[in-house]
């Protein structure tokens, strides 16, 4: 069909196009206002300060892994091992802080350890092993899973040393302290992004693998790094969802609410990204993180049955396929 | 500017992939500050030299001398050590980044701790610079490579060859895909390079473009360099001729 115009209504085409794109990025922020806005006459209890923390508490467990996530997808992987990073992770800082007794600090050295460990193990199987990501991270996933099963025995460790939940969810200013490090994570994933090197190179590593490789970007490289962020902003979602629920929450992701691999990969989906990397902003990922959360809780509130919470869900997951794939044809 | 001192010298270049013999012993001059066409015809094994010497593939034999010197070309980014920058067949442009960013993309100016924050402004600054030194018609280096004509994207990759502190660009095929205007705009836009004593190699179809701005003309056929012409010494009657296997005395 475009073959048919003549280049001058090409080029109309091309400016219509453009802001048919602008819209499709940022309607999410409209679409999260407005979302806010219904929500504030239609749930009871929504529009409260107890409620409006609530929000942001969930909201910082799904944003953190949600930022580390996008790196990834920005560099053109789709990292599906979350879930296994998330287990290894939470048996780790369970074990440690629990059953060995290790101080705060070094548990959590540990476990962000554990989370660079899977990492790097990705990246061995994405580079060295030259397999796509999306398969490479499924695979991997189910061997971190096996990992985390075999170190728990298969238990529900529960914490009952004080110490882990006091301090990771301290108040600062009257915001728990995993509201404030989930700023901080898209903070310098912004800085990282558009003001880096390797910022730079993550996009044109997505954007076109083969291109950057010619223009001498270290690729391999790049997508290492970015496989190790994914993992280690999943490690450090584990210690704080572990915290919270104070045992280890394997089984229990439930636990965290929205913290998933598909609440991931719907808030990047919406949050404008490409699925084939390269395209997107960080800072609409956090906005598309608030909107998931915010449309959860104002349904529980409203107390819409959960099956139909999670079918509502699944439908912005398929809403946010549209979108994406309908962007990628426009481009 | 066509002068004749070499700039490099490919000495028995070889390069197979399996059975296909795609590069054949190729001992290859390329003069300073000249344009030196290379033509033949599809598969004579012209884009595997010049990436040979772009560093994108290894050979299997031969070597190379750059100003004078033996050495070999590791890889893309050995070649710009080198002062050797290729615009490939299909430019090599990140199509979701923008103009400055393409032309930067692997050389990005840096600053802060450790280098490892972009300096944005030194780099729209020289964006500006170069693509002004080569008279390029690019309104907003804020725009997606995407949204560019095919002459600006080729002014475009070019400018990042320059960036790279290119001194020897190789082209290739750089007007395969361009309309008329576009096309003189590339023609120009090399004219410009060698006034400013840049080593070009163009690889081109193109019997009469290649005439109209070649200083030298060197024919491939099945692998194998058949020789080098003058511009003012050949004929296109024995350019053709050569380029359909006529090995000329
Ligand atoms: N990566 C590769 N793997 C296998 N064979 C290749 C590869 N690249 C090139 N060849 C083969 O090597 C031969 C020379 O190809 P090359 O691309 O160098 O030709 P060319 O002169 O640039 O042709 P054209 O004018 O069509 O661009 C061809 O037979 C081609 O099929
Ligand atoms: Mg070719």
């Amino acid at each position: 069909m475009l073959g048919r115009l003549t280049q001058g209504e090409l080029k109309i085409a091309g400016r219509r196009r453009e802001q048919l794109l602008f819209l499709m990025d940022n309607g999410i922020y409209v679409v999260t206002v407005l979302l806010f806005i219904v929500f504030v006459f239609l749930a009871p209890y929504f529009f409260t300060p107890r409620n409006l923390v609530n929000i942001l508490i969930s909201a910082s467990l799904a944003g953190i892994v949600t930022a580390g996530y996008t790196v990834a997808i920005l560099a053109g992987q789709i990292d599906t091992s979350t879930q296994g990073v998330l287990a290894v992770a939470t048996v780790t800082t369970a074990l440690l802080f629990e059953e060995l007794g290790f101080s705060l600090p070094m548990t959590v050295i540990f476990a962000l350890l554990a989370g660079i460990a899977a990492g790097l193990f990705n990246g061995v199987i994405v580079v060295n092993g030259k397999i796509v990501a999306f398969v490479a991270t499924l695979a991997t996933q189910g061997v971190m899973l096996a990992i985390a099963l075999f170190l728990s025995g298969g238990q529900t460790i529960t914490i009952a040393r004080e110490g882990l939940q006091e301090a990771v969810f301290i108040r600062v200013f009257g915001i728990p302290s995993s509201v404030w490090i989930m700023f901080f994570c898209y903070i310098v994933g912004y800085v990282l992004l558009t003001q880096t090197k390797l910022g730079a190179h993550i996009y044109a590593t997505g954007a076109d693998y083969r291109a950057s490789l010619l223009s001498g970007v270290p690729v391999d490289r790049v997508i290492r790094i970015a496989l190790v962020i994914s993992a280690l902003t999943a490690a450090l979602t584990a210690v704080l969802v572990t915290a919270r629920a104070k045992q280890s929450a394997m089984f229990g992701l439930a636990i965290a609410g929205s913290v998933d691999f598909v609440t991931a990969l719907t808030a990047v989906l919406l949050g404008g990204f490409s699925l084939f990397g390269g395209v997107g902003r960080i800072e609409r990922n956090l906005v598309a993180v608030l909107f998931l959360t915010i449309l959860g809780n104002g349904l529980q509130l409203m107390n819409v049955p959960t099956g139909i919470i999670l079918i509502v869900r699944g439908f912005a997951l398929v809403l946010a396929v549209i979108l994406s794939v309908l962007r990628a044809r426009m481009t | 500017m066509a002068s004749d001192e070499v700039i490099l010298e490919t000495i028995d270049l070889d390069k197979s992939f399996g059975a296909v013999h795609a590069v054949r012993t190729v001992s290859w001059k390329v003069y300073a500050g000249s344009v030196n066409a290379l033509v033949g015809d599809n598969g004579a094994g012209k884009s595997t030299l010049i990436k040979l010497i772009s560093g994108a593939l290894q050979p299997n034999g031969g070597g190379f001398r750059v100003r004078g010197q033996e050495t070999r070309i590791g890889g893309p980014a050995g070649a710009f050590g080198l002062g050797i920058a290729a615009v490939y067949q299909d430019l090599a442009l990140v199509e979701n980044r923008d103009v400055v960013m393409n032309m930067f993309l692997g050389s990005e100016l840096t600053r802060g701790p450790g280098q490892i924050f972009l300096d944005h402004k030194g780099m729209l600054r020289q964006a500006h610079q170069v693509l002004d030194d080569i008279h390029a018609r690019i309104p907003n280096v804020r725009e997606m490579v995407r949204n560019l004509s095919g002459g600006q994207r080729q002014a475009v990759a070019v400018g990042r060859a320059l960036i790279r502190g290119g001194e020897i660009i190789i082209m290739d095929e750089p007007t395969a895909a361009l309309g008329v205007e576009q096309t003189q705009e590339v023609l120009q836009l090399i004219d410009t390079l060698r006034s400013q004593g840049k080593t070009i190699i163009l690889i081109s179809h193109n019997i009469q473009q290649v005439f109209e701005i070649a200083d030298f003309i060197s024919v491939m056929f099945h692998g194998e360099l058949l020789g080098t012409r003058p511009r003012e010494k050949a004929t296109e009657a024995e350019v053709v001729a050569m380029i359909m296997g006529k090995r000329s005395p």
